[in-house]
């Protein structure tokens, strides 16, 4: 029964009786400010103190305070050489050497490592950089994560940045996976769930496992080249968005838009911070310890020269590396040990600058290689669970190409402002 | 907050803009060049000069956020400009305070400073925007008077 | 199933079509007229649904061509679930449209829209009484950032054709008929 535009008035006002009242609500401050953070051209500059808080934050508590404050000296100045010289063995025993102190040669002789860098053994280099460095970082990490996420920040910066990448096919929400693979790209590759189609979970753990380096790496690297870390996020930062781009066109199936709760701000609990931050550090460090020890003990026995495969394989492949990368044979070993972890491959990289065989810029382009070569095999075997056949093989294709012509793009760059 | 607070107000954050944006514009020209130091104002970005431009992005922003936030300042818009000015001083001044702490506690050699060593971390030059930060803190008060007013 | 998106002209109903789909496909002309309509996909539950940007109206008594595209769509698309934007400062004159598509037995979400601008007007709307006596799911939304659309998702699936004569006895028997609906 339709009504007569008069009874439809009439029930309307009975309506608006019962429902609104006016100057019942009064705009507070905290919507004020909530409207501030969205909008583009106030929401920027806040985007960026903020995200200046978080790496503040980050650099000084994991680097200054926890790494270089105490874990170097413990690592360097006691624990390294205790097992030096209580371990059995000693320099060129094959055990110990994996265990301890590989050693290396300088000007024909086999002399000890002075730092767990060098070392590269299970109990120095591999116990360092899980406890001395990447633990402290990603300890940073999530406590400023969860601290936006509780605050009720994140869902904003998704929506800020929604508008500017909307121009490129992306959509904001790509901001709270990438962002949470920056801690560790396992929860990243996991949050890519949320996604709604196929098409969007392909592309979003393609970027991540590619461009997206993790917490302990980015703790490595800030220790060992700090000031090249804004160049380094840089360069992953227009491969990610230049990538991302090519990827959306060429990849067949829909990119609906991700609709997210954006909760109002409010104060966060202590109780959920500490919480969070217990249940994301200790599943880093389940994954991260096994991994770390292992891959020490592979490369470990690939360079013993006993076995000589460290060796062959620089022989091989060095030719390769330069020409196409222009990075010295011995970056082959780093690479390998980047298939186990990128902050221990990132370690070892450490190792060879320390013996001076880089210029800086291959310093540069070595940390980027390591950061885009190849997913950790952890990320590796969670992108075999999470995707299909077909996908992953289009993932580690497209990894593949990537990886080719954007390190040989770096290359070229460098060539061309005469660094290279 | 009464008319006569609103009129202070405008004064008081229409002054601290423009400081704001002058200091902004020094750490914009420290990041083109080296950075500097003069007296007791520390413009050189410390240990990690990458973070000297943002810094003054950030710093001129806040300048422009206090200026605009002038005109019919009691508007609750208006004051959010202001409170959110200070929101981000309070965020990189904290950090930069952060930043002396954890540089304080462990030794040059030893586990732990020294007591001289602990002090002399607090020690002047300061960065711009430590400067700002005690003269920020007035947008407390004028929060809680608002905050008197939505009750 | 389709979604249609109907409400006023500046509501901002095209920056809450955005917020939903995200990506355009320009449909512009409807046949044999000048109207343009835009339409999109969005994710619904696992399944893509197409959702069609109606061209604004203020009555489906219509006056212009673009109302009468907008009631001809509604017409063609007897199956669809209809968002209805509302621009929340407005309340009385968007719930004109909102009754006349319940009216017509279209399963409706209304959408109290600028929701931020209510707060600025000084403009107290009771959200939860309004769904009770509409008897169809009513979400606050502010498009511009983005609160309140994850609930407004959630609750297309769930509304229903309701019938006039019951939301008259829900606001004309006062509080307790309100709550009995």
């Amino acid at each position: 029964m339709p009504l007569s535009v008069d009874e439809r008035w009439d029930l309307i006002d009975r309506i608006s009786k019962q429902t609104v009242e006016f100057g019942a609500y009064k705009h507070t401050l905290k919507d004020a400010i909530a409207e501030l953070t969205v909008k583009p051209l106030t929401g920027l500059p806040v985007a960026i103190a903020v995200i200046y808080g978080f790496w503040s934050f980050f650099c000084d508590f994991a680097g200054t305070l926890f790494t270089d404050g105490f874990m170097v000296k413990l690592f360097d100045e006691h624990w390294l050489p205790w097992l030096q010289s209580v371990f059995p063995g000693g320099l060129g025993n094959p055990f110990y050497a994996l265990m301890v102190d590989a050693g290396h040669i300088e000007n024909g002789v086999l002399v000890a490592s002075d730092n767990c860098f060098e070392a590269f053994g299970v109990l120095t280099s591999g116990l360092f950089v899980v406890f001395g460095v990447v633990l402290w970082a990603i300890l940073a990490f999530y406590l400023m994560f969860a601290l936006l996420e509780d605050i009720g920040y994140l869902p904003r910066l998704a929506v800020l940045v929604d508008t500017v990448l909307h121009k490129i096919g992306l959509h904001g929400y790509a901001i709270v996976p990438t962002f949470l693979a920056l801690g560790c790209n396992i929860p990243g590759v996991t949050a890519t769930r949320t996604l709604e189609t196929r098409k969007q979970r392909f592309l979003m753990i393609t970027l991540l496992s590619v461009f997206v380096p993790c917490g302990a790496q980015i703790g490595i690297m800030q220790d060992l080249v700090p000031e090249m870390m804004g160049w380094i996020f840089l360069t992953l930062a227009i491969g990610y968005l230049g990538f991302g781009f090519i990827l959306n066109k060429i990849v067949p199936g829909k990119s609906p838009e991700i609709i997210m709760d954006v909760p109002p701000y409010r104060m966060p609990v202590m109780k959920n911070i500490v919480s969070k931050l217990w249940i994301r550090t200790s599943k880093f460090l389940l994954v991260a310890v096994p991994f770390v020890l292992l891959g020490c003990v592979i490369v470990g026995i690939m360079y013993l020269p006993q076995v000589g495969a460290m060796d062959w394989l620089a022989t091989v492949l060095g030719p390769f590396l330069m020409s196409w990368f222009g990075v010295p044979g011995e970056t082959v070993s780093p690479l390998i040990a980047g298939f186990l972890r990128k902050d221990l491959a990132v370690g070892m990289l450490g190792g060879l600058m320390e013996q001076g065989i880089m210029t800086t810029f291959q310093v540069f382009t070595s940390v980027v290689l390591l950061c885009i070569y190849f997913p950790c095999l952890a990320t590796f075997a969670l992108m075999i669970k999470e995707e299909k056949w077909k996908e992953f093989i289009g993932s580690i294709a497209s990894l593949v190409v990537m990886v080719l012509v954007y390190g040989g793009l770096i290359h070229v760059v460098g060539i061309m402002l005469g660094v290279a | 907050m009464n008319e006569g607070e609103e009129k202070l107000g405008q004064i008081y954050f229409a002054i601290l803009g423009a400081v704001a944006l002058a200091f902004g514009a020094a750490e914009l020209i420290a990041s083109a060049s080296e950075g500097f130091t003069w007296g007791i104002l520390d413009s050189s970005g410390g240990a990690d000069p990458m973070f000297l431009p943002w810094r003054a992005i950030i710093i001129l922003s806040v300048g422009f956020f206090y200026l605009s936030s002038v005109k019919n300042f009691a508007e609750i818009h208006q004051l959010a400009k202001a409170v959110m000015a200070s929101i981000m001083i309070w965020i990189v001044a904290g950090m930069a305070i952060w930043s002396r702490i954890a540089g304080s506690i462990p030794g040059e050699e030893t586990w732990f400073n020294s007591l001289e060593g602990f002090l002399a971390s607090y020690a002047p030059p300061y960065c711009p925007e430590m400067f700002l930060l005690p003269f920020s803190l007035v947008i407390v008060y004028y929060v809680l008077k608002e905050k008197e007013t939505e009750k | 199933m389709k979604i249609l998106l109907m409400g006023h002209p500046n509501v901002g109903k095209s920056v809450f079509f955005n917020r939903l789909t995200g990506t355009k496909v320009f449909e512009s002309n409807y046949p044999g007229t000048t109207v343009d309509f835009t339409k999109g996909w969005m994710r619904l539950e696992g399944e893509d649904v197409e959702l069609i940007d109606v061209p604004g109206a203020f009555s489906l008594e219509w006056k212009d061509q673009a109302e009468e595209v907008a009631v001809k769509m509604l017409e063609e698309n007897r199956d669809s679930v209809v968002v209805c934007v509302l621009d929340a400062s407005k309340v009385e004159r968007g719930l004109y449209l909102a009754l006349e598509i319940i009216e017509r037995g279209y399963p409706v979400v209304v959408a109290l829209n600028m929701w931020d601008v209510t707060k600025d007007k000084n403009i107290g709307i009771d959200v939860e009484k309004l769904e009770r006596i509409l008897g169809v799911p009513v979400v606050a939304t502010t498009a511009i950032s983005g609160e309140g659309f994850k609930e407004l998702v959630s609750k297309i699936k769930e509304t229903a054709p309701v019938k006039i004569e019951k939301i008259i006895k829900n606001a004309g028997g006062g509080e307790s008929a309100a709550v009995s609906g």
